[in-house]
């Protein structure tokens, strides 16, 4: 048996097929994550008619062990945008309310980990309730 | 005579028999992966709303990852330990010596003791070596088990002698024989002290419960009952942690269970 055919057996015995695999993925998944863990949260804020809410004031609540509770609060801009840029957890809820257009429920946001980046795909609607 | 009879019949009900085998792990899975409740009616076999988060809230609700790791280094210990112990005395018991059939009698007679009657010595000895709240602490009273001894010796007595004998004479010490010679041709035996050893060590949960004393000590088990304590709701979350600490031994049985299977039949049917 040559080098080369040696090799190969060894690399296709399951023994250790199966947990270099699971190493593999284990380290794509872990670089993936070192990559996008700025804790960078953006979304949108708009009214009951879709239009863009500038000024408005959006919370990021964070959970903490079983409650959530109130990290920090920023303003949107012109366009109704906004962005957190050091969300630490992995599960949060983000609420807007703008005094005279009315405030939006809070949307649960579930991170498939910590500090992950995530642009919000739907935008918080002012003037729900 | 096999040809007379359909074999359909059989498979039927093996696969039936198999179905039902399976069902409590599709539960468990299935709950784990959308969180109903166990005792919603008419319950739905199907998931809905499929989604990891409950693995993501057992990751991060407890340190998921220190007690895994804890977990595995035990583990390891406890198998390696294992197999290297027993099959030097399952090697010994192929030997004939004085005293023999008395050794064999009180291995028998130990098998019966249950260990929570010998957990207090347990716990002395290991206080006494320094070992309290350490991995090898942890693995200390699973280095050796009896059945695994058994399955080595059964595996043993099946090597002709003529190969012992040779080896003597060529020189090699005993434990070169056991190393390059019995373990060689016994390796349905060392699949399944590993499995068994690596089962019984992860799911342990009254000696590491006694013995450990820092929370950074402690292993799965442990930390799920620690889980259980932490959550209110938890049917999802549990589950999901059910199937994290089950994934490893279930991989680890799949990848060998015929070695495993091989080893817990030689004894059985060897002439």
């Amino acid at each position: 048996m040559n080098c080369q055919s040696r090799w190969r057996t060894i690399l296709s015995n399951r023994f250790v097929l199966v947990p270099g695999v699971i190493a593999a993925v284990v380290l794509v998944w872990n670089i993936y994550v070192a990559m996008h863990n700025h804790g960078v949260v953006v979304g949108r804020v708009v009214d009951v008619n879709g239009n863009p809410v500038a000024d408005a004031t959006v919370a990021l609540w964070i959970f903490n062990f079983t409650t959530y509770e109130e990290k920090e609060h920023v303003t949107t801009d012109a366009r109704g945008d906004f962005r957190f840029s050091n969300n630490p957890s992995y599960k949060l809820q983000i609420s807007a309310e703008k005094p005279g257009v009315g405030r939006s429920d809070r949307v649960p946001v579930f991170l498939y980990f910590r500090s992950q980046d995530v642009d919000l795909s739907s935008p918080l609607r002012l003037g729900g309730n | 005579m096999m040809g007379r009879y359909p074999r359909w019949p059989i498979h039927f009900a093996l696969i039936g028999a198999g179905i039902v085998m399976l069902v409590p792990f599709y539960w468990v899975l299935k709950t784990s992966v959308s969180g109903e409740n166990i005792y919603a009616y008419p319950p739905s076999i199907v998931p809905r709303h499929i989604h990891p988060f409950f693995y993501i809230d057992v990751w991060y609700s407890i340190p998921f990852a220190r007690y895994f790791l804890n977990s595995v280094a035990v583990s390891i210990i406890a198998v390696v330990c294992n197999v290297a112990f027993n099959a030097m005395a399952g090697y010994a018991l192929t030997h004939g010596f004085r005293g023999k059939n008395a050794v064999m009698l009180l291995f028998l007679s130990c098998m019966m003791v249950p260990f929570q009657a010998t957990i207090i010595p347990a716990y002395l000895i290991t206080g006494k070596l320094g070992l309290l709240d350490s991995w090898l602490g942890l693995a200390l009273p699973q280095c050796s088990t009896i059945i695994c001894i058994f399955v080595f010796k059964s595996s043993f007595d099946a090597v002709p002698r003529s190969l012992i004998d040779a080896a003597r004479i060529d020189g090699l010490p005993e434990w070169r024989i056991i190393w390059h010679i019995m373990l060689p041709l016994s390796r349905s035996a060392i699949a399944t002290n590993v499995i068994l050893a690596f089962i019984w060590s992860w799911n342990n949960f009254l000696w590491p419960l006694i013995m450990t004393r820092s929370a950074d000590m402690q292993t799965l088990p442990l930390g799920l009952a620690r889980f259980l304590s932490y959550q209110e709701d938890t049917t999802g979350a549990l589950y999901a942690f059910c199937i994290m600490v089950l994934a490893p031994g279930l991989v680890l049985f799949l990848m060998a269970q015929k070695e495993f299977i091989q080893g817990l039949t030689s004894g059985a049917t060897k002439g």
